[in-house]
């Protein structure tokens, strides 16, 4: 015999078809809605700012005041990618450039103004008269996370690290080194076969960070897994691809200037997602915001936007000579664009870089028509000369170089929405100056690949940026240098390179890389477009988190405020 | 029986082997050098040089693959060549993630699509059933990535009810564990929901008109009880089974929300590598969803045997 069940008479369902239809509607309401809407503005929000500058100007964030912050608390940091290894020693990201910020700290760093100062080192290193030996005196009394002291020899265990292991990123960026001595336990003295200027620069950077030599006798190759060094905090975890946390370390030596208990970097690969991550109080602090999320974010009253201009740059590589691959024998391409730097001078004055950062970036960033960045110390005015956007040029260029119009030219670029967006912002331009564009996204490993390959006929590409300007010219324009995959080859421009590497003046530095400049613009392997602003969104509840030119950002110091 | 099961497993290696054959050349085959996505900006032919020597990449294809292997069947996944760390440590953080996402995307789905479903049937050419169709249209067409992004700007964002992204481990706390995986659950859940919803309407809706409902209603029967015990209980069987098949589905539609809401599962760990060319983890991610789709698949092979004597008997023959 069925039971009868008290509850479901015929009014009741009446009841609860009303409640659910309801319940329904208003979730497909509120979908729909959705599907309608742009992005939600978070309550209250101040249009009025106050916090933020107006478009192409540096907020670099000003450091913390220990009387406004609160002591502890975990800062939630939104990454926009994975780091890789986190051994200073074999990592190439520069994600990986803002954990290491936190624990491992350099004999050298750079300020807000580009300018290197020194951070394990007490000064700047004494360089001999033939500028063979640098000698670097170390802070005293420091220890690393795991208890050992920093000396001269733990300085020396890491150069030489650097200089021997395999898969090192370090070695190219120290040089001709022949040898590290320690006189005593507070100085080093490196030994050079010939001058090499941008080793401080270098030592500002990984190849500067200083390895626990306890952790590289247990750890070896797998330094990455429990890195120490000496810094405000130390690692703790790492999940794959999700997240690095790190804590404060009390034997740091100054240890008292640390207010926050814990970092977390937490991946998030997607540019709304991170906005929208800082905006919920997910995250305090987010990296690389869009273009077209950071004017958003400006409006915010509750959020400030940290503006820092790239060292490095974006720009057109065009395949002159890399038919053979990478490390392999040039040889000329036969094309007109390859052979005839009349071809390249058009494309280049068929850019108009104003309208092109104004329309894809908000303004937000910076023309570029050398790779050295005017915030540079080795910037000059012939650095800085760019060549104005010329339609009528450059169609005379054309004529001249015998080309008929359009002269269709294929582009590979990364299948990212914002480089996409430039992608069809150049083909839009560059028509009026003769040119037929083809757009060929590829993804970023695959492009990577056929870069390399010299499989391409004109690359869009850029390079992030370092201190010294060597490491943003030698290796893309000289004729042996590692990542030359225009395959451009310049005697005047290899001396002109190496003779910068080798002068110990600075001025005479300054002279020899504008003229790098000039020269380059004549033959334009390279066309150099623009410079990214690193976007950094924080939350007002956090103070002290600054970002300097070298696009890392300082949280180390940072606190809740009170 | 015995033979049956032998030739069960012998066939399940085959198909082991063959999807590792598979990947391991798939892999390779993709455009890209993991060296060359390891250093990124920075390489040199050097460390290129050095990068590949580590990792075996300078070896032939033959010899990779019965490193591979060789390795694998001793329980040794490799590191990672992006981050250094072993796979399977890696493989053991993530999987749990995914498989409390995916269980609690599948109970929210199967409360809301039977709930749903229940109610199209019973009010049929009704509002609540066109707004319960309505619903299951949205769950099928809108993809879970724009999905997942409005529920964090309105539930996250503007009301602040639910964390955006991040993850706390069940054993840490499992109030914290809920809170931050109930929304990737519902979006989730949301096609699956659909699903079940369409399949119990149009289940229901043949129960209904079937001889024994009009029994059960013709004995006087409250109408909750010919609904809930006579209907939906006969209805189920094929829900059930749905579930089951959009299991695959499921598992897919975890590695977008997984990037979504930056959780530390298995699918987010699975597209990474691939994007970043990591070759010892793509292997093993491949190798261990292969190995336990072939060992369910067994199983459920075999439990059919033992229910259904007639399968067991056509294997012998």
């Amino acid at each position: 015999m069925t039971r009868r069940l008290p509850l479901l008479n015929r009014s009741s369902w009446s009841k609860r078809r009303r409640t659910v239809a309801g319940a329904l509607a208003g979730v497909i309401a509120l979908a729909l809605a959705g599907t309608a809407c742009s992005p939600v503005e978070p309550a209250g929000n101040d249009t009025s700012g106050g916090n933020q500058s107006a478009a192409g100007q540096d907020v670099f964030g000003d450091p913390v005041d220990p009387a406004q912050v609160r002591q502890g608390g975990t800062l939630t940091v939104a990454l926009s990618a994975d780091p890789d290894k986190l051994d200073p020693t074999l990592s190439r990201s520069l994600y990986s450039r803002y954990v290491f910020h936190t624990m491992c700290e350099k004999l050298y760093d750079l300020g807000p103004d580009a300018k290197i100062v020194p951070q394990l080192a007490t000064a700047l290193p004494t360089i001999s008269a033939d500028g063979l030996s640098l000698s670097i005196p170390l802070k005293e009394g420091v220890k690393f996370a795991d208890g050992g002291t920093l000396d001269s020899n733990a300085v020396k265990i890491s150069i030489n690290r650097g200089l021997t292991l395999a898969g090192s990123g370090r070695k190219s960026e120290l040089g001709p080194i022949t040898s590290i001595e320690t006189p005593n336990a507070n100085t080093v003295v490196i030994k050079l076969s010939k001058p090499f200027a941008p080793l401080t620069a270098a030592l500002a950077d990984r190849a500067g960070m200083v390895l626990s030599p306890a952790a590289v006798a247990k750890l070896g190759a797998n330094f990455s897994t429990a890195p120490v060094c000496v810094g405000p905090f130390k690692f703790a975890s790492r999940v794959a691809q999700n997240s690095i946390k790190v804590v404060k370390d009390p034997l740091y030596y100054d240890a008292a200037k640390v207010h926050l208990d814990a970092i977390e970097y937490r991946i998030i690969t997607d540019s709304s997602i991170r906005s929208a991550n800082l905006k919920s109080g997910d995250a305090q602090v987010a990296d690389s915001l869009s273009a077209q999320d950071a004017p958003a974010l400006q409006k915010d009253g509750s959020m400030t936007v940290l503006q820092s201009q790239s060292l490095g740059y974006q720009g057109l590589t065009i395949n002159v000579a890399n038919a053979n691959g990478i490390g392999n024998p040039l040889k000329q391409l036969d094309t007109p664009i390859a052979k005839d730097p009349r071809v390249r001078q058009a494309l280049d004055l068929s850019i108009d870089r104003a309208a092109l950062v104004k329309s894809i970036f908000n303004g937000l960033n910076t023309v570029a028509c050398s790779p050295i960045s005017p915030k540079s110390e080795f910037t000059s005015d012939a650095a800085q000369v760019c060549p104005s956007h010329d339609t009528a040029k450059a169609k005379q260029l054309l004529a001249d170089a015998g080309v008929t119009t359009p002269y269709k030219v294929t582009m590979i670029t990364s299948n990212n929405p914002d480089s996409l967006r430039l992608a069809q912002a150049l083909q839009a331009m560059v028509k009026d100056g003769g040119f037929d564009l083809v757009i060929k996204p590829v993804e970023y490993a695959a492009l990577l690949d056929q870069q390399d390959r010299g499989d391409f006929e004109l690359l869009q590409l850029g390079w992030s940026g370092r201190v010294d300007p060597d490491a943003n010219i030698y290796n893309f324009v000289g004729t042996t240098g590692s990542q030359n995959v225009a395959g451009y080859t310049s005697p005047d421009v290899d001396k002109l390179l190496t003779d910068a590497r080798q002068a110990t003046d600075q001025a005479q530095r300054i002279k020899l890389y504008g003229d790098v400049v000039t020269q380059l613009q004549k033959d334009d392997p390279l066309i150099y477009m623009y410079r990214q602003r690193n976007l950094t969104g924080v939350s007002k509840k956090l103070l002290g988190i600054q970002v300097y030119p070298d696009g890392v950002i300082r949280t180390a110091f940072a606190g809740f405020a009170k | 029986m015995r033979r049956y099961l032998l030739n069960r497993l012998w066939q399940s290696v085959v198909t082991l082997v063959l999807a590792t054959i598979v990947v391991f050349a798939g892999v390779r085959a993709l455009p890209g050098d993991p060296a060359l996505a390891l250093a990124g900006e920075e390489r040199d032919p050097e460390s290129l040089r050095a990068i590949r020597e580590q990792y075996g990449l300078d070896q032939s294809w033959l010899v990779q693959f019965w490193q591979f292997v060789s390795h694998a069947a001793r329980g040794d996944l490799g590191q990672s060549i992006r981050t250094g760390e072993p796979v399977r440590t890696m493989i053991a953080t993530a999987l749990p993630v995914t498989v409390e996402l995916s269980v609690l995307a599948i109970l929210i789905a199967s409360v809301i699509g039977v709930g749903a479903g229940v109610v199209a049937a019973v009010r049929r050419g009704r509002p609540a059933e066109w707004a319960a169709n309505a619903l299951a249209l949205v769950g099928l067409s809108v993809p879970h990535f724009w999905l997942g992004l409005m529920a964090i700007l309105y539930l996250s964002v503007a009301l602040g009810l639910f964390p955006a992204s991040g993850f706390v481990p069940f054993f840490t706390n499992p109030i914290d564990n809920l809170h931050h995986l109930i929304l990737p659950a519902v979006i989730l859940g949301t096609g699956l929901a659909a699903v079940i919803m369409r399949q119990t309407r149009s289940s229901m809706l043949d129960a209904l008109s079937a001889d024994y409902i009009r029994t059960a209603e013709a004995k006087g029967l409250a109408p909750r009880a010919v609904i809930g015990r006579h209907a939906l209980r006969n209805s189920l069987i094929v829900v059930v089974t749905i579930v089951g098949l959009q299991l695959g589905a499921l598992i897919s539609g975890a590695v977008v929300t997984e990037r979504i809401f930056a959780l530390p599962g298995f699918g987010k760990l699975t597209v990474d590598a691939v994007f970043q060319r990591d070759y010892p983890v793509i292997q093993a991610v491949v190798l261990v969803t292969a190995t336990a789709y072939i060992g369910i698949n067994l199983l459920v092979d075999l439990l059919y045997s033992v229910i259904d004597p007639r399968i067991r008997v056509r294997g012998d023959a």
